[in-house]
C-alpha cells in the first residue's frame, strides 16, 4: 500500500516540478483515520502529502468541471470510475483530453458502499499506468434493486419513493458530486423559471428526484458518488439504474463511460427505434 | 364530498404545431364532438415537451397528460419526433416506476388529417381517466390531505 502511495507522490511531483501540469487532484489525509479528502497539489513539494489507503473513496472526476480552460494540464489520479467519468465528459464536451494527464492508478477496493456496482477497478484511459491492473472483483447484482421496487404494487411504489423523499432535504449534494452532471446552470436553481418548486414537500421533492434521475440517467456511470454524497442515505441510484435498465432493454447492452465516443441514449435515435406511440 | 362524485378529468394534451394542433382544428372545423376535458397546449414540435412538463401537469392537478405529434418521418423539423419518442419512451416508464398509473400518461402520433384519430384518443383518454378518479399522486393541493405523511417505506 505505502509503495504505491510513495509511487503516486514520486509521479506528482515529477510531473510539477518538469512543469508539465499546473496542478494533481489527489487524495489528502484528514483529521480522521478514516477519511480522506480530495487534495489540489501545485507545488513539487506539496506531493509529499498525498495519500493512498482504502478510504480515498472520493471519485475526483467531477473537479474537472470546475476548470474547463487551464492554463497547463491538469493532473488527475484516475481508477476505474474516474476514467469512465472522463471518458463520459469528454463525448459531452466538457473536458478536453489534450488538457488532462491521467495518472492510471488501479483500484484496490475501497471502503465504500458506492463500489458495489464497480465492475471496472482498471483506468480504461490513461497517459500512464503506476503499477499493474488489478483483478476486477464480481460487482454485485446491478438492477436487484431495481427489480425490488418493480415488484411492488404501483401504490406501494409511489409510497417507497414519496418515504424516500420526504427525508430528501435539497441540499443537491447528489447533482454536485455527480461526475456527468454538467449543465454550467442548474434548473433548480432557476428559481423564476417555474421548472421546480423549491417547497420542501413531498411533491416538489419527489419531482426534484425524477426530474434529477431524468437528466443524468442515461449518462451515469454507476460511480455512485450521488449515494455517497447524500447526507440522508438516500437511496437515490435506484432512479438512474431503473433508466439504466430500461435502455438496456429497449437498445441492447448499454453501459456509460467504457470510451469517449459513445452517443448517450437520449442524445441520438435510431429510425427504427421500438414504437409504441402509434 | 367524495372525490370521484361527478368527477370529469382534467387532462392537458400538448400538440406540436404541424400536426396534432392542425388535426384538432380539423377536428373542430368538421364540427366533431370529442369531451371538453381536455386542454390543448400548443408547442412548436413534440420534441420541445420537456419531461418535467408532465409532473408539473400532475403536480398542478391535471389527471391525465397527453404528448402528440408528428407521425416519425413526418416531423417539420425532421428530426424532433425521433427524439420525442426515445424520451417519452423512458418517460412513461419512469412515472410507471414511480407509481403513477400507465392510464394517466399518453403519447400519440396524430396527423394534421386525422381528426378522427385525435377526437377519438381524447375520448379514450378521458373514458380511461374517468374510471382512474382523480389523480392524487404528485399533486401540490392535496399534500396535506389525502396523500400528505403517509409514506415512510422502509428504505
Ligand atoms: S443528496 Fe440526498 S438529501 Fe441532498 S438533494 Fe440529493 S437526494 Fe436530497
Ligand atoms: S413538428 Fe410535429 S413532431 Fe416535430
Amino acid at each position: 500500500m505505502s509503495d504505491r502511495q510513495e509511487k503516486m507522490r514520486q509521479s506528482a511531483e515529477k510531473l510539477l516540478r518538469d512543469g508539465e501540469v499546473g496542478y494533481v487532484i489527489g487524495w489528502g489525509a484528514t483529521r480522521f483515520c478514516d477519511r480522506t479528502t480530495p487534495v489540489f497539489i501545485d507545488s513539487p513539494e506539496g506531493a509529499a502529502s498525498l495519500v493512498w489507503n482504502e478510504h480515498a473513496v472520493n471519485s475526483l472526476a467531477k473537479y474537472l468541471l470546475d476548470d474547463k480552460y487551464p492554463d497547463k494540464k491538469i493532473g488527475l489520479f484516475a481508477r476505474g470510475c474516474e476514467s469512465r467519468a472522463v471518458n463520459r465528459m469528454i463525448k459531452d464536451n466538457q473536458v478536453k483530453r489534450e488538457s488532462l494527464y491521467l495518472i492510471g492508478v488501479p483500484c484496490d477496493g475501497k471502503s465504500s458502499d458506492r463500489c458495489r456496482l464497480c465492475r471496472e477497478r482498471n483506468p480504461l484511459v490513461y497517459d500512464v499506468l503506476l503499477w499493474e491492473p488489478e483483478a476486477n472483483a464480481a460487482p454485485a447484482d446491478r438492477f436487484e434493486r431495481v427489480r425490488g421496487v418493480e415488484a411492488m404494487s404501483p401504490d406501494e411504489r409511489y409510497r417507497y419513493w414519496g418515504g424516500v423523499y420526504d427525508r430528501c432535504i435539497r441540499c443537491y449534494a447528489c447533482r454536485n458530486a455527480c461526475p456527468v452532471c454538467s449543465c454550467r446552470e442548474c434548473y433548480v436553481d432557476m428559481g423564476r423559471t417555474g421548472f421546480q418548486g423549491k417547497q420542501h414537500s413531498r411533491s416538489d421533492n419527489q419531482i426534484f428526484g425524477v426530474t434529477r434521475a431524468f437528466h443524468v440517467g442515461d449518462r451515469c456511470i454507476e460511480c455512485g458518488e450521488c449515494e455517497r454524497a447524500c447526507p440522508m442515505g438516500l437511496p437515490i441510484m435506484g432512479q438512474t439504474q431503473k433508466m439504466l435498465k430500461e435502455i438496456n432493454e429497449l437498445s441492447g447492452e448499454y453501459e456509460c463511460g467504457l470510451d469517449a465516443d459513445s452517443d448517450s441514449f437520449l442524445g441520438r435515435f435510431d429510425l427504427d427505434d421500438k414504437d409504441e406511440f402509434m | 364530498m367524495s372525490l370521484t362524485e361527478g368527477f370529469e378529468p382534467k387532462i392537458i394534451a400538448f400538440c406540436c404545431n404541424w400536426c396534432t394542433y392542425t388535426g384538432a382544428d380539423l377536428a373542430g372545423l368538421n364540427r366533431m364532438k370529442y369531451p371538453e376535458n381536455v386542454h390543448v397546449a400548443r408547442v412548436p414540435c413534440s420534441g420541445r415537451v420537456n419531461p418535467q412538463f408532465i409532473l408539473r401537469a400532475f403536480q398542478k392537478g391535471c389527471d391525465g397528460v397527453m404528448v402528440c405529434g408528428c407521425h416519425p418521418g413526418d416531423c417539420h423539423y425532421s428530426t424532433g419526433n425521433y427524439f420525442t419518442r426515445r424520451r417519452f419512451m423512458l418517460m412513461k416508464r419512469m412515472l410507471e416506476y414511480n407509481g403513477i398509473d400507465p392510464g394517466r400518461f399518453h403519447a400519440r402520433w396524430i396527423s394534421g388529417s386525422e381528426a378522427a384519430k385525435f377526437r377519438d384518443t381524447v375520448a379514450e383518454v378521458s373514458e380511461r381517466l374517468r374510471k382512474l378518479g382523480p389523480n392524487t399522486k404528485y399533486r401540490e393541493a392535496l399534500r396535506e390531505g389525502a396523500d400528505a405523511g403517509k409514506g415512510g417505506a422502509g428504505i
